[in-house]
Parts: C-alpha cells; structure tokens; sequence
C-alpha cells in the first residue's frame, strides 16, 4: 500500500493589536481551530493606529447608534463563546488615548525571541484590558503579564528593555506594513494563505467562509476549547 | 406548528444595500427551516445613515476594496449571483433612489404577497445585472418580472409619490431607528416578548442561538435563483 502525505498545513497569518475588542473574539476562535484544521497559524503583532492611518480609516464607535450597538454585540458574541469579555470602565481613555505602543513592542520582542509564549501574552494581555480593567502601557503592567504568562522572571525583563530597540520598533512596523500590504484596514486582519494565494479577511465574524476557503469544516465558536482562564 | 409560536423576525432592508441581499436569501431560506414568521420591511438606508450621522462603509478605498472581493466571496457561498458594478459608489449614488423603496412601500401596503419576488427582482436588476432601475420603465418591468399583473403594476408606479405611501416608508425607517438601527441590514428577532436587533448578514449564529434554533449553513440547495 502507498502511503500517503499528510498535506501541508496551510498558513494563517493573524494581524492583531490586544486594543481592539473584537480581535479578542476573533484570537480565542482562532486558537481553538489549532486544534481543528491543517493550519499552521502566525501570530502577528501589529499597531492598529498604524493601520488607521495609513488606510485612512478611523475606529469603528464614532456613531452614537452604532458604538451602543457594539458592546450589546460584544457582549452577546463573547457570552456566546465563551470569552470573559467586558468594556474597560472608560472606553475612551483606554482605547483612544493610552494606546498599545509599548504592548505591541513587547510582543514583538517576544515574538522575536520566544515565540512559544506569544499565544498566552496575548492573551494575559487581553484579560488586563478586557476583563480585569488594567493597564497595559506600564512596563510593570507588561512585566505582570509577561509573568502569568509563564515567561521567566529574568527573561521578561530583558525583552522588556528592548522594546524601544531599533531592531524591535523595525520588526513592529514591518509587521504593520505586511498588513497594509494585504490590504488591511482595521483589526483583526486575518491572511489564509490557500494554494500559493493569500486571502485576507476583515473581523472576526468570517470564519464559516474562512473554514469553506480553506476546505476546513466550520463547527461554530467551540466554547467548550475556552482557554481564557479567570 | 401553530402560528401563534411561530417567532417574528423583521428584515430590515433597502436594495442599495448588497450585504441586505444575503440576508434577505437567508432568512427566506432558513422559513422552511426554523419557527419563523419573516416580516420583509423596506425602509431607507440613506434616512437612516443621515439621521445617525454615519457614513457609507465605500468611504475608505482599502475597505471599499475589500468589500468587493468579501461580496463575491460571500455570493459563492450562499450562491447568490451577486456581481458587483464597476463604480460601486457612484452607482449608489446616483443610479439608486428612493423610489424603488416608494415602490416596495406600495406594494408592501397592496399586493404584499408580491413583496418577496420584486425585492429579488430588484436586487437581481441592480446588483446582478447591472440594470437601471430609476426609469418607470424599468421599475416596470421589475414588477412584470416579479409577476406583478400589469394593472396592478400600473396603479403601483402611478401612487409612488402619494403622502401615504411616503408616510409609511418614513414610520417604517422610523422603527428601525428606535430599535436602534445605523446601518443595513437591520434584523429585529422578537423573542420573549422583547426585540433583538442585529446589524449586517453575518450575525446568523447569534440569531439562531436567540431563537433555540440551529445554524445550518447556507442551505444552497434551498436558493431561489
């Protein structure tokens, strides 16, 4: 009998940035279909106030109508699949002003030096800022993360004495231009690449396509793979 | 089933609107399916935009790019002959007007049980065809395609400018907003005596779960065109 290859596992790229809180949504999803589908997926970092200006876009919640829409939508999605989501207590002040600079750096030496522990930063770093209502501009803050995330004590504060390298802010700009490159305009940007082909998606709300693109089978938000621990 | 359990969901739509037309396919799809009784409610994207202050999504050109390839993406999913214009915002602009809604209105008032297939015929000139549906000529024939009799066809175009049926396209586009709409598609699902509203055609999973329905894809073998 001749055996066959496995096929080659597909390549997933997801263009994040932990101050966007749909991309949460779309990353926990996404991290449970590890399990699920031939994918190989790459995590990818990036500034999305980058990308707002770059594409000339703003952020999604400047229409009264439409910003009361989206958090009884994030709330009814996130309960749905099971992410312990909730809106910081000023929205404005989190999302708008303090930004995800040092954050995004901090993943991106990370990403750069040990990669293993870039799934599980992302995700302490989305429980302080959508569950527990914390920081994530302060390197204590990152520091914190970084240390629930499993990463050593030693090691976690070196990374962090990078971020403001030249080699790291590099790294970080040209993972946003890789997005830009494809396309993007907002958060989370997601490139599955099929047959030597990428096809990007917009949002976290296009996995049934996603899966049908990719030959995969869409089984819905498989709550019961939660990995967001509170 | 008793009717009286059936639950109401109201499609709130204008056939400006491409992503409307996958929700419209949709939720006629899913009447054989789930304890549904599907309300079709034209309104005016355009009144609803104004009055929230939002903008149409074609402003950024990376998004209005992205747009396109998701729409046909979106079309051979749920095989929807969607194909575009070449001048997506120009047309929308200039090549749509609220007279197809007028028209929708009125007939939503007179003939309803022809509701379903002018709505398809409409969306079908517009967004798959790329025909001209400002002309009474070609609202005409639309409606003859939709199988409107001629007469009735006649009476429909001649009140399109009447205060009743301008009334009730402005309280339709009304109690969108007071569900909260901003954008299309609007869909409100009455469930518990109380309204969920949910924007855009890619919230099924969510709409099905407040239904204690199931999800069962795009049920293509159920497409109407």
């Amino acid at each position: 009998t001749s055996k066959m290859a496995a096929p080659a596992r597909k390549t997933v790229e997801f263009f994040y940035d932990v101050l966007s809180p749909y991309t949460w949504l779309g990353f926990e999803i996404m991290c449970r279909y590890q399990q699920k589908w031939n994918i190989d997926l790459k995590l990818r970092p990036f500034y999305l106030a980058g990308v707002f200006k770059s594409s000339d876009n703003r952020p999604p919640a400047m229409v009264p109508a439409k910003s009361q829409y989206m958090g009884r939508d994030l709330w009814r999605l996130a309960d749905m699949y099971k992410v312990p989501f909730k809106l910081p207590s000023n929205v404005i002040e989190v999302l708008f002003i303090k930004g995800s600079l040092n954050a995004g750096r901090f993943l991106t030496a990370v990403d750069m030096n040990c990669d293993q522990y870039l799934e599980e930063l992302t995700r302490q770093l989305f429980l302080r800022i959508f569950y527990r209502d914390e920081d994530i501009t302060e390197p204590a803050s990152l520091l914190s993360a970084a240390m629930k995330a499993g990463i050593p004590e030693d090691l976690a504060k070196q990374l962090l004495s990078t971020i403001k390298d030249q080699t790291v802010k590099d790294r970080f700009q040209q993972t946003t231009q890789a997005a830009l490159d494809y396309g993007a305009f907002g958060a989370p940007t997601i490139v599955a690449h099929v047959d030597g082909k990428p096809k990007m998606f917009f949002g976290s709300d296009r996995f049934e396509l996603m899966a049908h693109m990719l030959g995969e089978k869409w089984h819905g938000p498989l709550p019961e793979l939660a990995k967001a621990k509170i | 089933m008793a009717d009286a359990d059936k639950k109401v969901i109201e499609l709130f739509y204008d056939t400006i609107s491409p992503y409307s037309w996958i929700a419209f396919e949709v939720l006629c799809r899913y009447r054989s399916r789930w304890n549904i009784d599907l309300r079709l409610r034209p309104f005016s994207l355009a009144a609803v935009v104004t009055e929230t202050g939002n903008s149409p999504p074609g402003r950024v050109p990376a998004k209005l790019k992205w747009m396109g390839k998701d729409l046909m993406r979106q079309a051979y999913f749920y095989k929807i002959p969607f194909r575009g214009r070449k001048d997506p915002n120009n047309d929308m602009a200039n090549k749509h007007n609220i007279n197809v809604m007028l028209l929708l209105t009125a007939v939503t008032m007179d003939c309803p049980q022809h509701l379903e297939s002018l709505t398809r015929e409409l969306w079908l000139r517009f967004w798959s065809r790329e025909e001209d549906i400002t002309q009474p000529a070609s609202l005409e024939a639309a409606a003859t395609a939709a199988g409107i009799p001629a007469d009735q066809t006649a009476a429909l175009l001649a009140k399109l400018q009447d205060e009743t049926v301008k009334a009730r396209l402005t309280e339709t586009t009304q109690e969108a907003l007071r569900h909260g709409a901003f954008g299309a598609p609007t869909i409100v699902a009455h469930v518990g005596g109380k309204p969920h509203m949910y924007w855009g055609s890619d919230r099924f999973l969510l709409i099905a779960d407040v239904l204690g329905e199931e999800w069962q894809g795009p049920l293509t073998e159920l497409a109407h065109l």
